[in-house]
């Protein structure tokens, strides 16, 4: 971090001095962070060495998983040959990459327009009730808004149905059951566009009040209007900060939000609304696989690694930044 | 990690340098005040339009949790119920288990979150220090675990073996530490500067009481921030009850109480049948979700003013 203020800095001078020596302070530091080394160890080290599970062989006779780890015979990679054989498990990855593909192409650039409309607000009192408003929604939780939607959605007593009709869809005697496979995607991407924007924008908008105004007069001196303004100072400013979101989002294109799914699904949209998340809490929770669902979720892992590195390798030849270094 | 770490530091001071100052933004506001074009015209009724889009679910379900549930049933109550009645209320508040819910997730609310922030806080503190020996190898040991995990049954495992499985200290312990967190707290404590630190040193101050006394109350925002999260994600979990516990009275969570309501009508009120005969399962489960994200509404207006400063701008990278 930033080498010339590190040599001019007397703390750091002394502690090169004693490079061997560790004093008092030396040791509180190293314990605090011990500490929190200590928490991970169990938490996710441990657990992080339990993916032998994966190669050990899945047996009905063994219900507890303790007795999985200890007796089960090993299985090679049978765990994974079982899935990649499986038709459900490729179903639920094009599930999860299918919805998450769409919702980088529709979820993720929204907050970014959100944040820019809303900076184009004159009245710093109209902006901020606008903010306020829509970032309400990202602190409920999925059970309240999947019990919102259940209750907006519902054929009889719902809001949606109705406006559908209003715009010349369905008719009156048959309404549209939303919660059914064919209409499922769509009903995700809404429903986590009217929770998610508010609070998506709040990161770029940040980023956008803390561009220099003396860029956006001089190009008001050049003769540029405000569209030109948004799409040649706006959007380039605020690219490192959209970079690193994408890459993130990049990196999760296998993982979704647990209960998102969970309280939304029904036995009418399973075949679209079952992704891996709750594929493997399915799989690992109530039919007790342990083995070849930690299988599966060490195929999940790798492949968010290899994502994150591949498009964090790209982004630095592209943009020439990535997330690390 | 270095490059996570620096950026998070220079635009948590961005954005601290934005929040003390608050003419200064009033001032490039004023000068941008022009006349109002079609576009403007346009864009603020259009934000307006989503707004209105983003809360009416909320309002659709407390219109209906005012709703008389037979008349409800009918369909049609979009803008205000036809039959008022507190009927749905009476039923839900009567419900003992509901309570029950209530104080174990204000409990794992209070107690988790804070001792989550002051136990990350303080590795944060240790994170921050340049001197810290084998700070390499600690940031890399901690960064490791956001990208790479498990998976849900090793780690079921683990909870299993600590003797943690439908115990409530499942919320607590297990959360008492996050990587992230402990990146925006630490980015916080970067900006802090340096001299104070010497000056404390030479008074003889040791480092935890740096931490406290000088490193704590100079980084309250980034902490509030942090709470904040921990709070909420307290408050609204549901996953933790579901697959840690077996949601006896113990442990029940208000939101694993209320994905019963909604979902099974899982609720035995105490009062009598002529308030019963005015409800359904469904407008009842209305006034379950009111009841639930109540809290959340009455401080919602306290907290709000954080987020649009922008003081999370540092925070929310990773």
């Amino acid at each position: 971090m930033g080498e010339n203020i590190t040599l001019e800095h007397p703390i750091v001078k002394k502690n090169k001095r004693k490079f061997k020596k560790w004093t008092g302070r030396d040791i509180t530091l190293f314990t605090l962070a011990c500490m929190g080394i200590a928490f991970l160890l169990v938490f996710s080290y441990i657990p992080m060495a339990g993916i032998f599970l994966a190669f050990k062989e899945d047996d009905s006779r063994y219900f507890n998983i303790f007795d999985v780890i200890e007796f089960a015979p090993w299985a090679g990679f049978g765990n994974f040959e079982e899935f990649f054989n499986d038709q459900k498990f490729w179903s639920v990855v094009s599930n999860t990459l299918g919805l998450n593909l769409l919702m980088l192409l529709i979820n993720f650039p929204a907050p970014i327009i959100f944040a820019i409309l809303l900076n184009e607000i004159m009245h710093s009192k109209y902006k901020r009730f606008v903010q306020t408003l829509s970032i309400f929604p990202h602190f409920i939780s999925w059970v309240v808004f999947g019990g919102i939607v259940l209750a907006l959605t519902d054929m009889t007593t719902g809001v949606v149905n109705p406006i559908i009709y209003f715009f010349g869809w369905g008719s009156r005697d048959n309404p549209i059951n939303l919660l059914t496979a064919d209409y499922f995607w769509g009903l995700l991407i809404v429903i986590s566009m009217l929770k998610g924007v508010g609070w998506g924008s709040v990161i770029y908008l940040a980023a956008i009040t803390s561009i220099d105004s003396q860029l956006y007069e001089a190009a008001q001196l050049d003769g540029a209007n405000r569209f030109r303004c948004m799409l040649h100072i706006t959007l380039p400013s605020i690219a490192p900060t959209i970079t690193v979101f994408l890459l993130l989002n990049i990196s999760n294109l296998l993982s979704n939000n647990f209960e998102q799914f969970y309280v939304l699904q029904n036995p009418a949209n399973i075949k679209k609304s079952e992704v891996l998340a709750t594929y493997i809490y399915q799989m690992g929770m109530i039919s007790r696989k342990y083995s070849y669902t930690t299988a599966m979720g060490l195929f999940e892992s790798c492949i968010g690694v290899i994502l994150m590195l591949t498009a964090n390798y790209i982004s630095k030849k592209v943009a020439g930044r990535g997330l690390f270094g | 990690m270095e490059e996570v770490m620096k950026s998070s530091v220079a635009e948590l001071e961005q954005s601290q340098t934005q929040l003390a100052p608050e003419q200064n933004g009033g001032k490039k506001k004023r000068s941008k005040l022009k006349a109002m074009t079609w576009f403007d015209y346009v864009n603020y009724t259009f934000l307006l339009i989503c707004v209105l889009f983003m809360l009416y679910p909320f309002y659709f379900v407390l219109i209906g949790s005012f709703s008389e549930g037979q008349d409800y049933m009918g369909g049609g109550v979009w803008l205000l119920p036809r039959i008022w009645t507190v009927a749905n209320y009476q039923v839900i508040v009567s419900d003992n288990l509901l309570w029950v819910a209530y104080k174990n997730t204000t409990i794992r609310t209070l107690v988790g979150s804070t001792l989550s922030l002051s136990f990350t806080s303080i590795v944060a503190y240790a994170m921050s220090r340049r001197e810290l020996k084998f700070r390499g190898v600690f940031q890399i040991l901690n960064l490791i675990t956001m990208f790479f995990g498990g998976g849900l049954i090793p780690y079921f495992a683990m909870i299993n073996l600590l003797g943690l499985y439908d115990s409530f200290l499942v919320y607590i312990i297990p959360a008492m530490y996050s990587v992230y967190n402990m990146i925006v707290i630490s980015g916080g404590f970067g900006s802090i500067s340096e001299e104070l630190h010497d000056s404390a040193v030479i008074d003889g101050a040791g480092e935890i009481r740096i931490w406290w006394q000088i490193y704590l109350p100079l980084s309250k925002a980034v902490h509030a921030t942090v709470l904040l999260w921990l709070a909420v994600g307290n408050w609204n979990a549901y996953y933790s009850t579901m697959i840690y516990t077996q949601g006896g009275d113990h442990v029940i969570t208000l939101q694993y109480y209320l994905m019963n309501v909604i979902n099974k009508a899982a609720y035995s009120p105490e009062v009598g049948g002529e308030i019963l005969e005015q409800v359904t399962p469904r407008t009842v489960s209305y006034a379950a979700i009111v009841v639930a994200i109540l809290p959340i509404l009455f401080v919602y207006p306290f907290l709000s003013r954080y987020f649009v400063k922008g003081v999370f701008v540092g925070a929310l990278k990773g």
